[in-house]
């Protein structure tokens, strides 16, 4: 039993089938339902740890239908699924319920399940209906509802009262009420959820995962344990998928893959697409890399029962000439594509980059590596001044000695190493950009030399700031040129 | 014609290997020549191997630099003779201690940033992964490079070299200054600074490396002095440059000397 603080006390507000034999109710005072059973055993709620339980519950529902959604208000919870074009899958609709109470059964529940032509009638009748599962026939909703008490609407624990003190019991009433009086006692509420369950006003309902363009899904007799036989299972729901989206001349931007776990929990696999795909060995191999890739295995544990697969966003994509094609060119850049796809999955997702140019003055802050998948860099024409082949992370103290006030130095020792000083090209000033972050202004000017050791080496160094009032200036080397 | 000449004398090379190759079932190797002029391209002019494994060894720890510069050359020229992109696998630590590229340092050398792939591994087991990876792929890429943190065992490079086989562009291994291991690679060139090249005015002009090919599978080795032209994406041999004028083409001379202004 589920107690949290209420009026007078801390109240019940979940029980089990043993506490209600014996004739506590929700919403009882624990020192009363204390005094039916003297071996009760009381915890305290914890809404957060039920919202997590139920999104739980409305993901290993996914198996059956792609959208599923959590419901949660006040006392009431559920799960919705939206079971258009699906129930077939499962041998109609009868098959599906069964299905999915022996499901929860097994997972320990006790489930109660319907289906209806509208979420709000399966509710109530899943609620207050008679024990088993019903299937309310396609219209027949207010059929369904009328005996039913009230509560069977969703609605909240005041409206409910107050329809108990009017003795409109059952939804029948209500229904037969006329509806200018009640909208003025009631407020819209009443008349919404009166509208919603009847189908004759739109439910709006949000499910848990965004719903797939695509799917497709397979359940196994044998729990699935091994990688490669999940990545074959994949292929395999690929290559269905890859037809329908031939047949819509459309690709693949991403996909997302679903295992059912034995014990009702779901691992989810979701990738994306350089260009839009309809291969199918290509989609299973990114996916093969990815189990690769997780430190921990796959955790098949007990194994999967089913699987899905979602496409989740997808991209025109003509019709392609794949075999005698005139230019080979559209092969390579898809090829090219795929293997920027493999490469993310295997290596991880910021590993594939190109270097794009940035305005700013300042070196460091002159480039920056972005995604394959961004628009090709412009890197015009170089201004002509020297930059280094290799930049340093942070720019390293040098010790310089024989200096030339304002030049170059002679000789210099950095990284323990003391450089002759052969050859110099300088200095280039570059201003701190003070727009750019507070406390730049009191950055010093750097003036960079390249200088040219007597073992030829090229390294670029900067004196910030200038010899003269103050400190004496540090050097620091940047890069190295090759 | 010196330009048909050239190409001749490619084609004979060509043909010389077709010859020489041991297996006659395997494909021919086609070449990506470090693009000296003709008259001293004699020693030189196999260049580097396609669909094979090309090290490039630094000479010494401080030499690392010159070793990636000669190899973003050799991939300028990989890129400028096909239509890919350059694909560079960088192991974590593979030349940590001297930065990180420097976009503007390589468009410096003629490099166009925006064909160049950079894929950076957590470790030498994901790069040596992800070098097959780009090789076989049928993406045509222009040139394969790589960067390891340890040193590739002879097994290693035969894989590499395996890989590189059916790509069509050059695969190129940068490798730490140790010990020469055995290897399976066509070439290995070492690689070692050289004072830049000055131009008229006295200022650094042109990068230069001291290249020793140490290795090839079928031409000759040798040590030449190169000069990277960074505008004609060529090599040039060091010694003779400084005596050019003699034996340049004055038209020659007044296009890179105006290029040279202006870039």
């Amino acid at each position: 039993m589920l107690v949290a603080p209420g009026t007078g006390g801390p109240r019940v507000v979940a029980l089990n089938r043993a506490a209600r034999a014996v004739g506590i109710k929700l919403g009882d005072l624990v020192s009363s339902a204390r005094a039916k059973a003297v071996d009760l055993q009381t915890r305290d709620a914890d809404p957060a740890a039920d919202d997590a339980g139920l999104r739980r519950l409305a993901l290993w529902c996914v198996r059956y239908t792609p959208f599923a959604a959590p419901w949660r208000e006040d006392d009431a919870s559920g799960v919705f699924l939206d079971s258009s074009g699906c129930a077939h899958l499962f041998g109609g609709e009868a098959r599906m319920l069964d299905l999915i109470e022996h499901g929860l059964r097994r997972l320990g529940m006790h489930p109660r399940v319907a289906i209806a032509d509208t979420a709000g009638a399966a509710w109530g009748v899943a609620h207050y209906g008679p024990a088993g599962f019903h299937i309310v026939a396609a219209g027949a909703q207010a059929a369904a509802l009328r005996g039913l008490p009230a509560a069977a609407l969703r609605l909240p624990g005041e409206t409910r009262a107050l329809l108990h003190r009017l003795g409109l019991r059952r939804v029948g009433d209500v229904m037969d009420q006329p509806r200018g009086p009640f909208t003025a006692r009631f407020g819209a509420g009443l008349l919404l959820r009166l509208d919603q369950a009847l189908g004759t006003a739109p439910e709006p309902i949000s499910p848990l995962v965004a719903p797939p363009v695509y799917h497709a899904r397979a359940g196994f007799l044998d729990a699935l344990t091994a990688a490669e036989h999940v990545v074959e299972a994949a292929r395999q729901l690929l290559d269905t998928v890859a037809e329908e989206l031939a047949r819509d001349r459309v690709g693949a931007r991403k996909v997302r893959l679903l295992l059912f776990r034995l014990d009702g929990e779901v691992l989810t696999v979701t990738f994306g697409l350089a260009r839009p795909s309809r291969d199918a060995a290509h989609m299973a191999r990114l996916i093969a890399l990815r189990l690769e890739r997780q430190p921990e295995g796959l955790e098949a544990d007990f194994g999967f029962e089913a699987i899905a697969v979602h496409v989740l966003a997808v991209a025109p994509m003509p019709e392609q000439q794949t075999l005698l094609g005139l230019s080979e060119e559209p092969l390579a850049e898809t090829g090219f594509a795929q293997l920027i796809d493999r490469l993310e999955q295997r290596l991880g997702e910021h590993a594939v980059r190109r270097l794009h140019p940035r305005q700013s003055h300042v070196p460091e802050r002159a480039v920056t590596a972005k995604a394959v998948g961004d628009a090709a860099p412009d890197w015009g024409d170089t201004n002509g001044r020297a930059r280094p082949l290799l930049l340093l992370p942070y720019p390293e103290l040098a010790e310089v000695m024989a200096l030339v006030p304002e030049g170059p130095p002679q000789q210099f020792r950095w990284r323990g190493m003391l450089h002759q000083v052969t050859g110099a090209e300088g200095p280039e000033r570059i201003a701190p950009e003070w727009w750019r972050n507070p406390g730049a202004e009191m950055e010093a000017e750097r003036d960079y030399y390249v200088l040219e050791t007597g073992q030829g080496q090229r390294f670029w160094l900067y004196r910030a700031g200038h010899y003269g009032a103050g400190p004496v200036p540090n050097w620091f080397v940047h890069g190295v040129f090759a | 014609m010196p330009g048909a000449s050239a190409e001749n004398i490619a084609a004979l090379r060509l043909t010389v290997a077709k010859l020489e190759q041991a297996s006659p079932g395997a494909a021919a190797p086609a070449y990506l020549p470090l693009g000296l002029r003709e008259e001293h391209a004699n020693p030189l002019a196999s260049g580097l191997f396609r669909s094979a494994l090309n090290e490039i060894v630094a000479a010494s720890y401080r030499d690392q630099a010159a070793a990636i510069g000669f190899a973003a050359a050799v991939m300028v020229r990989a890129l400028a003779s096909g239509c890919g992109p350059a694909v560079l696998v960088t192991s974590r630590y593979g030349f940590a201690d001297w930065g990180r590229l420097y976009g503007q340092g390589l468009r410096r050398l003629g490099l166009d940033v925006g064909r160049l792939i950079l894929v950076s591994a957590r470790d030498d087991r994901d790069a040596l992964w992800a070098i097959e990876e780009v090789c076989r792929a049928k993406a045509g890429v222009a040139v394969v490079a790589g960067t390891l943190a340890g040193d590739p065992d002879l097994t290693q490079s035969r894989r590499l070299n395996l890989a590189a086989a059916g790509c069509g562009a050059p695969l190129l291994l940068l490798r730490r200054p140790r010990g020469v291991a055995a290897t399976a690679a066509a070439t290995r060139w070492r690689i070692s600074t050289a004072a830049a090249a000055r131009d008229r005015f006295g200022s650094l002009a042109h990068s230069r490396w001291q290249v020793d090919l140490e290795r090839s599978r079928y031409g000759r080795t040798g040590r030449w002095l190169l000069e990277w032209n960074h505008v004609a994406h060529r090599f040039d041999l060091a010694t003779v440059v400084a005596d050019r004028p003699l034996l340049r083409q004055p038209v020659t001379v007044g296009e890179e000397g105006g290029r040279r202004l202006t870039s």
